[in-house]
């Protein structure tokens, strides 16, 4: 799948959990710019990303991103 | 208490002034001065380990510089696991193997079998529980690519053995503390100045209020039995300021002492009494471990249990602040403690209140201050349990605390005087902790506030206090953890 197909899915979902309906992402967003990406929203932004694509991530990978694109490079690799 | 014997004193001001003073000072004398400095600390403390503390650095270093130059994942993957056992396993081994050994023995015996595994005779290296934390995450965090393996030995073995420290914490992090060691310190009047007075406020806390609140909360768990259900009460009220003016006293005088010689260690406490709910609190009392076990215990955790919706987060946090009890040492009263912290936050994750954090500048409501008392509360039944010798012995406290006499006035058979000049310093401690608590400590921004015959009248008030009311100078708590 290509990045930018990636992308708009992503944060379709992003703005679902976080509810924030005008959130837009781009590849070098990063949780500080997003309000309430915490740590807590995080593990369910993974869940429900997981679900959407059917993939597992690695407990490494969750924990390494440093912006969505390096969170869509490992959709990506699945 | 170590900081203020006199063959410290004297260390301290030759080492002070070699560091600082020496002609042709770089970054390399500075450590290399710190790290004999360091050990020498150690080694007047606990002599007997410092070859301990000697090996497990180096080893770490090693095996770090050496995972960092594999190309091969297997090697990697050895040297990450290998080095991560030894740590854990050194501080298991002289931390818990007899607990285990015992808890084995006690499950055994309940299958009427006896397994008779004998005990063995281990004392406890000093420091072990603050020094092994920081270099398990060490070896962590280059595994997640967080940092890079220090090259420099001189530089890592002051990380770990760093002495302001070494004994009870603050638990300082590799990515903060290392690039400190390698840039040379620079004299600062400044710091320095604000050094004395975070030491003079750890000082204020441990000497006037923990120590004294020491002899009386002594005086009535020894005795609770033949005193009022409220008495007790009143003791676990005074023991829990106690354990807060000990253990922040502590942590302000350490890293008072980290900024003389010119370094930035971590909070370790940002006034915990003020939290009005349990996650919080936590999250102001005793930081370093805290914010450690959040992101190598709990974080893992809750990445493990992600499908599992809330109760995954209750599992994780149950689980994070049960090996926090057991951090503490071997007794199952430490592990009642962490669980009983872990069950708290049970409300607040079916609420979704665990990672809301107060607005900046909100004002304080009745409710506020109620559910500070709550929070007060709660941390204190939870500390009767640390407190214990035993689970029997809780059980005990807490059936003759459930009694009539609880509605009773509280009486101590016990120098009235000292009491009530203990509760007048509490109030005085809090009240100067809430006027300022949007600085580190009481005394910080002090000469932006107040003019200077004020402010030196503060100080003078403050050393008087300390020499006037000092009672029998008890170790600090958290030495022996």
């Amino acid at each position: 799948m290509e990045k930018e197909q990636i992308l708009s899915e992503v944060q379709e979902i992003f703005r679902n959990i976080l509810d924030q309906e005008n959130l837009v992402l781009s590849a070098q967003t990063t949780a500080a710019d997003v309000e309430d990406w915490d740590s807590l929203s995080h593990i369910q932004l993974v869940v429900a990303i997981e679900k959407h694509f059917k993939i597992r991530f690695t407990s490494k990978e969750i924990q390494s991103w440093k912006n969505v694109d390096e969170m869509i490079s490992s959709i990506q690799s699945k | 208490m170590i900081f203020f014997k006199p063959e410290f004193v004297l260390f301290f001001f030759i080492l002070f002034n070699l560091y600082w003073f020496l002609p042709y000072n770089n970054v390399k004398k500075q450590n290399w001065l710190l790290v004999i400095a360091n050990y020498a600390f150690y080694a007047w403390i606990d002599w007997k380990f410092v070859a301990l503390l000697f090996a497990s650095t180096q080893l770490v270093y090693i095996a770090a510089n050496a995972y960092q130059n594999s190309t091969s994942p297997s090697k990697k993957k050895f040297l990450y696991i290998g080095s991560l056992v030894y740590a854990i396993g050194v501080l298991c081994f002289f931390k818990y193997f007899n607990f285990f050994l015992q808890s084995f023995n006690d499950f055994f015996k309940l299958l009427h079998i006896n397994l008779g595994l004998t005990q063995l005779k281990i004392l406890i290296p000093i420091g072990i529980s603050f020094y092994s934390f920081r270099l398990i995450s060490y070896i962590i965090d280059i595994s997640r690519e967080k940092i890079e393996p220090i090259k420099d030995a001189l530089v890592f073995h002051n990380y770990i053995s760093f002495f302001p420290t070494i004994l009870s914490g603050p638990i300082d992090r590799a990515n903060k503390f290392l690039p400190q060691l390698q840039v040379k310190r620079e004299f600062s009047y400044a710091l320095c100045v604000l050094a004395f007075r975070q030491i003079l406020w750890g000082l204020f806390k441990k000497m006037v209020i923990a120590d004294n609140c020491a002899e009386i909360t002594a005086n009535v768990f020894d005795n609770y039995i033949g005193l009022p259900a409220s008495s007790l009460v009143l003791g676990a009220i005074l023991y829990t300021v106690q354990m807060y003016a000990d253990f922040s006293g502590y942590s302000d005088i350490a890293i008072g002492f980290g900024k003389l010689l010119g370094f930035e260690v971590n909070k370790n406490f940002n006034y915990p009494f003020f939290a009005t709910n349990i996650a919080e609190f936590w999250r102001n009392w005793h930081m370093s471990l805290t914010t450690w076990l959040t992101e190598y215990v709990f974080t893992p955790l809750t990445i493990l249990f992600r499908n599992l919706g809330k109760f995954g987060l209750i599992l994780s946090i149950t689980i994070n602040f049960a090996i926090c009890g057991l951090w503490h040492g071997a007794n199952w009263t430490y592990i009642l403690f962490g669980i009983l912290n872990g069950i708290y936050f049970i409300p607040i994750i079916l609420g979704n209140k665990m990672y809301k954090k107060r607005k900046k500048g909100a004002k304080y409501t009745l409710l506020d201050f109620l559910n500070m008392a709550l929070v007060f509360s709660m941390f204190m039944l939870s500390l009767l349990i640390f407190r214990a010798n035993s689970l029997s012995d809780f059980f005990n406290q807490m059936s003759h605390l459930l009694s009539k006499s609880l509605i009773e006035v509280p009486f101590i058979p016990f120098n009235k005087p000292l009491i009530i000049q203990t509760l007048i310093f509490i109030v005085i401690m809090f009240i100067a902790e809430w006027f300022t608590r949007q600085y580190d400590f009481p005394l910080f921004k002090i000469e932006q506030k107040l003019s200077k015959p004020l402010r030196y009248s503060i100080y003078y008030l403050i050393v008087v206090a300390i020499l006037v009311f000092q009672t029998k100078t008890e170790n600090f708590i958290y030495v022996q953890f």
